[in-house]
């Protein structure tokens, strides 16, 4: 039986069952950069609402391997308080919210997934002269330095 | 009381562990042949394979190469892939980048043509692709920054979804053939509180229904003085129907008058 898709409720269990097996899950989990400052062997995870502490855990050790020594979980409540041009109530939704201590003393830090890259661009390409004509534009819109930043409203 | 996770990795040294949790990752090319071999090794479980590469969505990072590291492969043995937090994020070239190239998606013809096995493994390589764009669109949405290639998650969800489709097919043949079940959820059909026939799948309870109050008030019977509304339900429901009809005439009795033979034209 392939329970992929996240249900409510997980089936029940009586004592005497065999052991639940999911294949091929449907829980996503994402990465995120932590908003206060977290200890270096944390990282937090975005993870659905139907998962729990012990699932986390068995997600991250089988699939990607990486040893788990704690996992703590909590919900973020978000607004239902926002209203749309109906002046109809909308909801942002909720999401789960967890942060696992790496076992192994192991240590992980958020890397920059975005950094800036300085492009050289080609001269005679039309991007370039249109960067040329800007900066251009710019220092001609600049005030005359001699003035000593005083407006031209002040007369003379 | 909850399911271990079936995957086909299994536990690697401590070492290797360490080593892809160190703070510089590492930033050479030996990662993106790795990542192909690991997702060529993944997918194509005999080499004959190797020589049909189609452009696959999820094989697609190193377009350029395919031909050249298709015969490295066949040579170098595929060691176990180990990165564990790593692979929550793209190849470190592609970090910056305004777009990243990727294939198209799965379809379910070609799908179709994998075995079980193989749909298996696929399942976990798309699973992970989607968790690096998910963890990659939220760091976007954070540094409020566009997300490099948004379509790939569409392109990984439309795989994903025809993979399951492709498995459901797959039990319900196999169920048929052995137990002659049409559907995996039991249920049967009802009648509700309204007189109206449904069907009704079945819920699993730890406690038999004779003693389950809050089911007994959902009442799958229809009482007697609901028989005098279920006939005009029945009546309306006939009446729309001959409505229908008619209207359907009048329609065609319009056009045929607009549109009539002798009207015609060569």
């Amino acid at each position: 039986m392939c329970l992929s898709v996240p249900l409510s409720r997980y089936p029940l269990y009586q004592l005497g069952n065999p052991q639940l097996r999911i294949f091929r899950t449907n829980f996503f989990m994402t990465l995120v950069k932590p908003g206060k400052e977290q200890p270096p062997d944390t990282v937090q995870f975005q993870i659905p609402m139907e998962m729990t502490k012990c699932d986390v855990k068995n997600y991250l050790e089988k699939i990607y391997s990486v040893p788990v020594g704690a996992v703590r979980t909590r919900i973020q409540y978000c607004t239902n308080k926002k209203r749309n041009h109906l002046s109809q109530r909308v909801k942002r939704p909720d999401y789960k919210v967890a942060y696992i201590q790496l076992a192994q003393q192991q240590t992980f830090q958020f890397p920059e997934i975005f950094p800036q890259k300085d492009t050289a661009l080609e001269p005679g390409s039309v991007e370039e002269m249109q960067d040329q004509f800007m900066q251009d534009e710019q220092q001609r819109q600049k005030a005359d330095p001699r003035r000593g930043g005083v407006t031209e409203w002040f007369g003379l | 009381m909850l399911g271990l996770m079936y995957c086909s990795k299994m536990a690697a040294t401590s070492a290797g562990r360490v080593l892809s949790l160190c703070r510089q990752f590492q930033k050479s090319f030996s990662i993106s042949t790795a990542l192909l071999l690991q997702q060529t090794n993944v997918l194509t479980s005999c080499k004959a394979q190797l020589s049909t590469f189609r452009p696959k969505f999820c094989l697609l990072h190193i377009n350029n190469l395919e031909t050249s590291l298709a015969q490295q492969c066949r040579a170098l043995h595929t060691s176990q892939w180990r990165r564990g937090l790593e692979e929550f994020f793209d190849e470190t070239p592609n970090w910056g980048e305004p777009t990243v190239k990727s294939g198209a998606p799965w379809t379910a013809k070609q799908l179709r043509t994998k075995s079980s096995e193989d749909l298996h493994k696929l399942w976990y390589v798309l699973l992970k692709e989607k968790n690096m764009l998910l963890t990659v669109e939220q760091e976007a949405k954070r540094q409020r920054v566009q997300m490099p290639s948004p379509e790939r998650l569409k392109k990984i969800e439309r795989s994903m979804k025809r993979l399951d489709t492709i498995v459901q097919e797959r039990e319900n043949a196999l169920r048929l053939l052995q137990t002659g079940q049409e559907r995996a959820r039991p249920g049967t059909w009802r009648k509700d509180f309204f007189g109206r026939t449904f069907w009704y799948r079945f819920k699993e309870y730890p406690i038999p229904w004779y003693l389950n109050r809050r089911y007994k008030r959902k009442r799958f019977f229809t009482p007697k003085f609901v028989d005098s509304f279920i006939r005009l339900r029945i009546e309306s429901h006939l009446h729309s129907k001959i409505l229908k009809k008619k209207a359907d005439l009048e329609n065609k009795r319009k056009l045929q008058e607009k549109f009539s033979k002798h009207s015609a034209r060569t």
